[in-house]
């Protein structure tokens, strides 16, 4: 099996009295695609945004390359950099145009020469779809524009693997395609993915392997076949059942 | 000789001492500009360090401790500078320095330093609001991307928070105009000073106030309509042009759905419409004069 890039160990995240995570023990591996699914409130996105940082874990580990990301010294913010992330919200930063929004990371963060970052940004925004609308604003885009330069703006970062935080969410149906398909062409290219989202289909197609979240813990994990379509966990069969029947 | 008649005074009043009031209206101008502007830049630095997070995982805790104890003396500040009238702090301050530190300023040059430190208090409670009025989300992108958070502050939150805050600046400007005579209590020869000696000379009391009331409602009328027009430069406009590539790519495309209207909707709820007197509380009440 391929190296390991992430890993979670016994990792707890509470609020306040409120346990969110009550334990999850989860790897990734280089190249592996790993959908994350299951119920509102089941911590999912807390998870995830366990991983990078953007919550601090209560307890447990998050191990990256085998390193303790909560390790006292460690290089919060370059780790991070390594990290794309594509929010349930876009997040396109307001003031800055498309171009702007794909450059920014690199040029701070990454160290490049504009001309560098430019040709980087403008490799990703031509891969979504993107590359017409440089000069536009956030706010003058539909949300499957802006998701897919949220996307373009992670990649351009060139990162060692890619979190979503239920990326079709937010938009409409009529965009949820569009959406969908970038991120499907991206798992085939070998990208390190790890997808939170309610799109079973989507999830059963594009993903090695399926984790079913509940409660806080990770109920059921396998490849899309085993979860999809044996699942073994009794909660796995009532969420499930209940999707179908929508 | 002086006319008879209400108007006539009036007008003789402008006639006869136009120099001293055009040159008071310039003092009156000149401080709050200046002391606007500087105020502005007390405020922004004052309201970017009152807003760095404190969280348990931010930086070191020597560094954490250091923060807090500059938060609380900010804190003091702003409430000192809030909480006291402009007056009270202008005596002080100038009869003051003179007094216990033998330090001699202008009475212009202590204006100044009190409307900059003034404003200072008051605009950087409206940046911190500015600040926190930007979307969280802003934020997170900038962290998950590697960004710090002066880089995030810099490149992508402080330029929304400035532009969510201008009104508000704007308010503050208006204010300022007007509250710049209450530095009539230390001889600032400023508006209010110049028109209370026409009114001391002439013994035309209601005629000379009413005179320079005129010529501050000009001015504030004036700025007033200035300052919305900056506003409306600085949103920028609504349309964009698409980019002309010779490599037109052939996934997805959907023609961008949002134009016009979109954006006046997001402008409008950008516009923090809270006012100084809203942000300063109950407040700020006790300070007017104007």
């Amino acid at each position: 099996m391929a190296e390991t890039v992430i890993e979670t160990k016994g990792l707890t995240k509470s609020f306040g009295e409120n346990e969110i995570l009550k334990g999850i023990d989860f790897e990734v591996h280089k190249g592996e695609v790993v959908s994350v699914i299951g119920a509102s409130g089941s911590g999912k996105s807390t998870f995830l945004r366990c991983i990078n940082l953007l919550e601090w874990p209560t307890g447990g580990h998050v191990l990256f390359h085998g390193e303790d990301v909560l390790g006292r010294g460690f290089d919060t913010t370059g780790y991070r950099a390594k990290l794309g992330m594509v929010f349930q919200q876009f997040n396109l930063f307001q003031n800055l145009n498309v171009l702007a929004n794909c450059l920014l990371g690199q040029l701070r963060a990454g160290h490049k020469s504009k001309e560098q970052a430019r040709a980087t940004a403008m490799t990703y925004l031509e891969r979504v779809g993107m590359a017409q609308y440089i000069n536009a604003k956030p706010r003058q885009l539909s949300g499957g524009q802006q998701q897919r330069v949220a996307i373009a703006r992670a990649l351009s970062m060139e990162p060692e693997a890619l979190l979503f935080d239920e990326p079709t969410s937010a938009l409409d149906p009529e965009m949820v395609g569009e959406v969908l398909k970038v991120i499907g062409d991206l798992a085939h290219t070998g990208l390190t993915m790890i997808i939170v989202t309610h799109e079973m289909a989507f999830a059963r197609d594009v993903s090695d392997r399926v984790a079913f979240m509940d409660g806080g813990v990770i109920a059921e994990s396998g490849t899309p076949d085993e979860v999809f379509g044996h699942p073994k966990h009794p909660r796995t069969r009532d969420f499930l059942s209940r999707f179908r029947q929508g | 000789m002086q006319p008879r008649g209400f108007f006539a005074q009036i007008w003789y009043t402008f006639t006869a001492w136009g120099p001293q009031l055009a040159k008071g209206a310039g003092i009156t101008m000149l401080i709050a500009i200046i002391g606007t502007v500087l105020g502005l830049v007390v405020g922004l630095a004052v309201g970017v360090i009152r807003t760095i997070p404190l969280g348990k995982h931010d930086g070191g805790p020597a560094r954490r401790a250091l923060l807090r104890v500059v938060n609380v003396i900010l804190a003091v500040y702003i409430e000192v500078f809030r909480g006291t009238p402009m007056m009270v702090q202008a005596a002080v301050i100038y009869y003051g320095l003179r007094q216990a530190l033998g330090l001699a300023m202008s009475p212009l040059q202590a204006g100044l330093l009190v409307v900059t430190i003034n404003s200072g208090a008051y605009l950087s409670e409206i940046v911190r609001g500015g600040i926190e009025s930007v979307d969280p989300g802003q934020d997170e992108a900038g962290r998950a991307l590697g960004l710090t958070h002066w880089q995030i502050m810099r490149g992508v939150v402080l330029p929304q928070a400035f532009r969510n805050i201008l009104p508000a600046v704007g308010n503050e400007f208006v204010i300022n105009i007007k509250d710049t005579s209450v530095l009539n209590i230390i001889s600032v020869t400023e508006l209010f000073f110049v028109g209370k000696t026409v009114a001391n000379m002439s013994y035309r009391f209601y005629e000379s106030y009413l005179a320079i009331g005129v010529i501050y409602l000009v001015l504030t009328f004036v700025t007033t309509r200035l300052l919305r027009l900056l506003e409306r430069h600085l949103a920028g406009p609504d349309s964009y042009t698409l980019a002309t590539s010779s490599t037109m790519p052939d996934s997805v495309i959907e023609p961008g759905g949002t134009t016009m209207q979109d954006a006046l909707r997001l402008r409008h709820a950008n516009i923090l419409t809270g006012s100084r007197r809203a942000a300063g509380g109950t407040q700020a009440k006790g300070r007017t004069n104007g």
